[in-house]
């Protein structure tokens, strides 16, 4: 690991007076909030992340999880991982959420973990843990050996000829499903950017992987008010039972009304360089009858335009296959 | 479980009995390798390369030389070139211990990079932080090379290992055949504790902790590359973070830490990376492998061929003996089994869990499903119908073979009579069921081993030999055995082993680590016995004052006259009465192979598992949900232990067919999964429930208390039961380990 | 970029099993490498340093967390717990006794992570079936697969 100076931030304006300074808030920065550390530590082990100073931010009190002012959910960025999942409010009203939660990494690891550093977590491709490798998203413009080489794991959607890196988080699947919204406070004063606007597709700024400048602090991040009578959840598909990746994965939730779907929301995860999530897919459900068939139609508007690889082809029909499943479950 | 057949009942052995180091594991006392300190240690991070195959062009290290608290970073021509300790098959037999490698070329013996990860250089430095980032900035340079590492697998040249009759006419001839490939992927051993060594140089000793399963070998190959005599140096290695193989003989980082160690003067700690576990210290090769069988129509095999190919390294020949098991698993007048080898731009492979039968059996007993189908038959009725009078390949009697045994009663136990055979037609709980069930067996040997045995006057005992505990439960098993010999509590028998200062011992392979240690215990405690019984004849002093030596005998830890009704006196009793506070022996034994004379019996372990596997074909989801598994291995010393040596193989063989996998990338050569998060084992949750049965035939053959191993047996097997399990749940015949679902999508 | 030839050390107050340790460290140390290597408190190990094994499993204010992806530096007066401290003197924790009963592991190496994980577990939310421990303790890799014997050592603590 490279040296670095270490700084714990008083205030979120200490902190972000120190990030400020960071250059780009993308691959490269060479300031780096510290939160769980169980992104940033790896990463910089590995030498994939080099900062020359990491800022310590798991003292600005931004650990709270609570109603929101309009009724939803407030979840404080440096809430835990473990603290969200097993909250009473979202037990009770965003149960997707906590299963994606509890459907990630251990025990010891969503202990540390927090929103935002979940948000923030990097693609777990080979090559770009790989500082021996060349890769687009690390080192802009060495070229993407995830094409043509191992890329089982990888994104199917919203790739690029530049980088297919899929994104790994759970988390953040459930909560692009509930619509969530991440307060960033920067430089400039405080701003809100909703979850899907968040994250940028690679295209040929791979090493760009969301909105966020040098400076900015994610604060919270809120869901609004969960449907009232809504059931949703969250079904991950991957090799071994636990501990690992999803190959797919899909976050529904559905209203139901005399035996017809009111509303349906979803997106998906596993398939994408960010949370997949398709409204227009959503939108044939709503008034329909709950069938396999329409399921199957939603999926393949929601995986119109993918571009598999030659190892991860499979990861349409699973993912058609986990959204059929899940649908099935929360219309039942 | 167990059901013990024709043995004498023991107070010790053959009992449940919790490993007696378990208070140390449990409490985090138990001392690893990486766990020692020593005054002024320095630490090494070896610097790997970043191709497959070329030449290294020029080593910078001017700026990694120029940071905190670096030392030193060293390449070739920082210190005297090592020796390359030759491998010596003949070893096996010395009672002094083997010299073997399987990666032959010392560090840094040139700048021709062979592999991925080849070690180049080791930054050297006085914490483990300075270490990790002078070797980062380490610069190398390469003439790279296009590396050879396609997973085809064919070989110039196959050598015929076992052959009789005409097995091509009778293929030719037979009405029904099996000919079909069978593939596994390269396997990476990954024991959770990363290999280590921790080397110290006092004057010309050298001293090393080293995480190895032979410290005896393990000495006499350091002593050989650095061309010191062997008493120079000392291996100490009492607490294994297991090994599986890959910690049988010696990696390169071993010479290295030693090297940098001398040249510096300090004590050096080197703690390979998980990264490096896949690079520089063995793998299970990939194995290609082709099964012919023919048989008749009431399922008689008339024919079987059996031929492999797996990959090795450019400089070393390692074979992966895939058809140990196949001459004298079944009854056929006709067989051949033929091997060659397909050179890559790898670290040279090693033994990774029974080497060889493992892979071996996935493909034989995988074929034996596929005919059992095609001549519609019942899977165990074709075993059965297949026993062998005798090994067919040897020409020998087995020494004891129960295998239509395993066969019965782990259907029995299993159900398998309800299994209904059609692909798809068992559900339970909304999930296809699918029922498989193969065949297991694994040698029976002997390593030459000695053990010295001390008899206390506190009425302890101890027990110590330089071998080693890599998880299988060796101390409690040598404290058993003293124990029991000498009629007193486990809790008074004290085991060292783990160290070359103690009596020599074999490494820690090949499941014979117990067959191993009975004779030289044995042994021990009778020369201890005498010594004893010598001390006491004639001793004014003694409760035995007057008698003459031949007129005492030792038998479970007392001494009494010969003859007439005088009371046995225990040991510790008698050595307080002669005023002295202790009697030791050693025993010596040689081993069984290479046999000195024709060997009189066929040695093997065999067995059965019955898998069940549940499938969610809406979710492509497959999962073992049940094993039970019948081994017979002879007499079972620690039943306690012996249970979680085959769970835990068959969590492994889980593993093995489901999961594992080490992906070298064509254009690199490097092992791109090289993590516990890109290489897939079996976690908790994947382990099945498993129900595991011994039917005990102590085989005396091979040793007095008849036992045999069970470390490795378990893992044989396991993969073909689950992927014939898999077949009849979803019809598809996956050939090439690891299944992936997306073979199982339809 | 700082000047790699000076290096930056910084001070932190670390509780340790109960004993407080006032230490000036390299801010790159982790919590891991300070134990096992300054501390020498070594019942902690290292198995991958990248959050993928579990045997680094420690407590951290009462909470299990992997040693291996924390900081040192960043702990400064957090209540930090090993394998080391768990025991009452000669009396083992109920976890312990019932791993050693149990034969809940082999080679040991990983047996510190799970006895970590599994004292915390009795404190977490977990449903009563072998399911529910298997899924909470798969963050402890046993390559000797000694699974089976985990369970059941955690069950009956959990029962007794």
């Amino acid at each position: 690991m490279q040296g670095f100076a270490f700084q714990r931030a008083a205030d979120a304006a200490a902190a972000i007076a120190l990030g400020a300074g960071a250059g780009t808030a993308q691959q490269g920065a060479r300031v780096r909030f510290l939160a769980g550390g169980t992104t940033l530590i790896d990463l910089m082990k590995l030498g994939v992340e080099t900062p020359e100073t990491v800022v310590d931010i798991n003292h600005l009190g931004l650990d709270g999880i609570g109603r929101a002012a309009d009724g939803g959910l407030a979840i404080g960025a440096t809430a835990r991982n473990s603290d969200l999942a097993h909250h009473p409010i979202v037990l009770a009203e965003y149960p997707a959420l906590s299963q994606a939660i509890l459907a990630g990494a251990s025990t010891q690891l969503r202990n540390a973990a927090t929103t935002a550093g979940n948000l923030l977590q990097r693609t777990r491709c080979m090559y770009f843990r790989d500082p021996a490798s060349a890769c687009n998203k690390r080192a802009p413009g060495s070229g993407c050996p995830a094409i043509g080489g191992a890329h089982r794991m990888l994104a199917i959607l919203g790739t690029s000829e530049h980088c297919i890196a899929s994104n790994p988080s759970d988390m953040a699947v459930a909560m692009l499903m509930h619509d969530a919204v991440v307060h960033v406070q920067g430089v400039g004063g405080a701003r809100q950017v909703p979850l899907d606007d968040f994250f940028l597709l690679p295209g040929d700024r791979p090493e760009r992987e969301n909105v966020l400048e040098p400076g900015d602090l994610i604060t919270e991040v809120t869901l609004p008010p969960a449907e009232p009578g809504a059931r949703s959840c969250y079904l991950k598909l991957r090799d071994r039972v636990s501990y690992e990746f999803a190959l797919v994965s899909a976050a529904v939730s559905a209203t139901m009304a005399e035996g017809r779907i009111v509303t349906a929301r979803f997106a998906l995860g596993g398939v994408g360089t960010k949370p997949w999530r398709i409204p227009a897919a959503e939108a044939i459900l709503a008034g329909q009858a709950p069938d396999a068939a329409l399921f199957r139609r939603a999926a393949d508007l929601a995986l119109a335009g993918a571009r598999p690889q030659r190892q991860n082809g499979f990861k349409l029909e699973l993912a058609r296959r986990c959204l059929v499943h899940a649908l099935t479950q929360v219309t039942a | 479980m167990s059901a013990t057949a024709e043995a004498p009942p023991m107070r010790i052995i053959g009992h449940p009995q919790p490993r007696i180091e378990g208070r140390l594991k449990v409490t985090g006392a138990a001392h690893y390798a990486a766990d020692h300190h020593l005054p002024g240690m320095l630490y090494a991070v070896p610097v790997g390369a970043t191709i497959a195959k070329g030449t290294i062009a020029a080593i910078d290290a001017r700026v990694a030389e120029q940071m905190p608290g670096v030392r030193a970073v060293l390449r070739r021509g920082s210190f005297p070139a090592l020796a390359a300790a030759k491998p010596d098959f003949a070893s096996v037999a010395d009672l002094e211990g083997t010299v073997y490698v399987d990666e032959r070329r010392p560090p840094f013996d040139d700048d021709t990079v062979r592999y991925y990860g080849q070690y180049v250089a080791l930054a050297v430095a006085d914490t483990l932080e300075q270490a990790k980032a002078a070797a980062d900035a380490v610069r190398v340079t390469y003439r790279a090379e296009a590396p050879e590492v396609d997973p085809a697998l064919t070989a110039g040249e196959m050598t015929v290992k076992s052959e009789r009759g005409d097995p091509d006419a009778a293929f030719a001839a037979a009405p029904v055949t099996v000919d079909q490939r069978y593939g596994m992927a390269t396997e990476t051993h990954n024991p959770i504790e990363l290999h280590a060594t921790i080397a110290a140089w006092e004057g010309d000793s050298l001293t090393v902790h080293e995480a190895t399963q032979g410290v005896v070998n393990h000495r006499n190959v350091l002593a050989a590359m650095f061309g010191i005599p062997r008493e120079k140096v000392q291996v100490i290695s009492r607490y294994l973070g297991s090994g599986f193989g890959g910690k049988l003989f010696p990696w390169t980082h071993s010479p290295l830490a030693a090297a940098a160690s001398r040249q510096l003067g300090r004590p050096v700690k080197l703690v390979l990376s998980r990264p490096m576990m896949f690079h520089a210290v063995g793998q299970r090769p990939a194995i290609t492998q082709r099964i012919r069988l023919g048989a008749e129509r009431d399922g008689r095999l008339t024919s079987l061929r059996h031929d492999y190919v797996n990959a090795t390294s450019l400089l070393d020949d390692y074979e992966e003996n895939c058809g140990e098991a196949t001459p004298h698993m079944y009854a056929t007048p006709n067989l051949r089994v033929a091997s060659g080898l397909a050179k890559r731009s790898i670290g040279t492979p090693t033994s990774m869990r029974g080497p060889g039968a493992v892979p071996g059996l996935y493909a034989l007993e995988s074929a034996m499903d596929e005919l059992a189908i095609a001549l519609d038959m019942d899977p165990v009725a074709l075993r059965l119908k297949n026993e062998p009078p005798l090994d067919q390949g040897l020409g020998l009697p087995f020494s004891s073979r129960h295998f239509q045994e395993c066969l019965t009663l782990g259907a029995e136990r299993f159900g398998w009579a309800r299994r209904d055979r059609r692909i798809g037609s068992m559900a339970r709980d909304g999930l296809t069921l699918g029922w498989g069930m193969a065949a297991c067996s694994w040698l029976a040997e002997r390593f030459p081993c000695s053990a010295r045995v001390e008899l206390r006057a506190d009425g302890t005992a101890r027990v110590a030999a330089a071998v080693q505990d890599i998880g299988t439960g060796t101390y409690t098993i040598m404290a058993q055995m003293v124990a029991e010999a000498l009629a007193i509590p486990l809790s008074r028998v004290e085991v060292a082993l783990g160290d070359t200062s103690l009596p020599a011992g074999p490494v820690s392979g090949g499941s014979m680590m117990s067959a191993s240690l009975v004779a030289p215990i044995q042994a021990a405690i009778t020369r201890a016995g005498e010594a004893l019984v010598a001390l006491a004849a004639g001793n004014p002093a003694a409760p035995f004052a007057g008698a003459k030596a031949g007129a005492l005998r030792f038998a479970e830890g007392r001494v009494a006259a010969a003859e007439g009704n005088r009371q046995a006196v225990p040991f510790d009793q008698l050595l307080r009465a002669l005023g002295q506070e202790a009697v030791s022996g050693l025993g010596r034994a040689e081993g069984t192979f290479p046999p000195k004379e024709k060997p009189t019996h066929s040695k093997h372990s065999f067995g059965a598992h019955f898998v069940e596997v549940t499938w969610q074909p809406e979710l492509a989801r497959l999962r073992v949900s049940r094993v039970v598994s019948v081994i017979d291995a002879g007499r079972i010393l620690n039943p306690l232990a012996a249970r979680n040596q085959i769970e835990g193989s068959i969590v492994m063989g889980v593993g093995m067919a489901l999961f594992e996998e080490t992906d070298y990338d064509p254009r690199s050569g490097a092992p791109v999964n090289a993590s516990l998060a890109d290489y897939v084992v079996a976690t908790n949750a994947d382990a099945p429930a498993m129900e595991v049965h011994f039917i005990e035939y102590p085989d005396t053959h091979l040793n007095a208390l008849g036992a045999r191993g069970v470390g490795e047996i378990g893992l044989a097997g396991t993969a073909a039961a689950i992927m014939n399990a898999v077949y009849h749940a979803t019809g598809i015949r996956v050939r090439d380990l690891p299944v992936k679902l997306e073979q199982l999508l339809g | 970029m700082p000047d790699p030839h000076s290096e930056v050390q910084a001070a932190v107050t670390l509780r340790v099993n109960g004993a407080e340790h006032t230490l000036s460290i390299d801010p790159r140390t982790t919590l891991l490498d300070l134990l096992r290597e300054t501390l020498h408190l070594t019942g902690t190990k290292k198995g991958c340093d990248h959050g993928q094994c579990g045997a680094c499993t420690i407590h951290v204010n009462g909470r299990r967390v992997n040693a291996c992806l924390a900081l040192a530096v960043a702990h400064d007066r957090d209540e930090i717990r090993t394998i080391e401290g768990l025991a009452e003197g000669d009396r083992l924790h109920p976890m312990q006794a019932a791993f050693l009963q149990k034969d809940a592991y082999q080679c040991g190496y990983c047996t510190a992570g799970q006895i970590m994980s599994a004292v915390a577990l009795l404190d977490e939310p977990c449903g009563p079936e072998d399911a529910d421990v298997r899924e909470l303790m798969s963050g402890n890799i046993c390559r000797c697969g000694a699974y089976a014997n985990i369970v059941a050592a955690i069950q009956q603590v959990r029962g007794s």
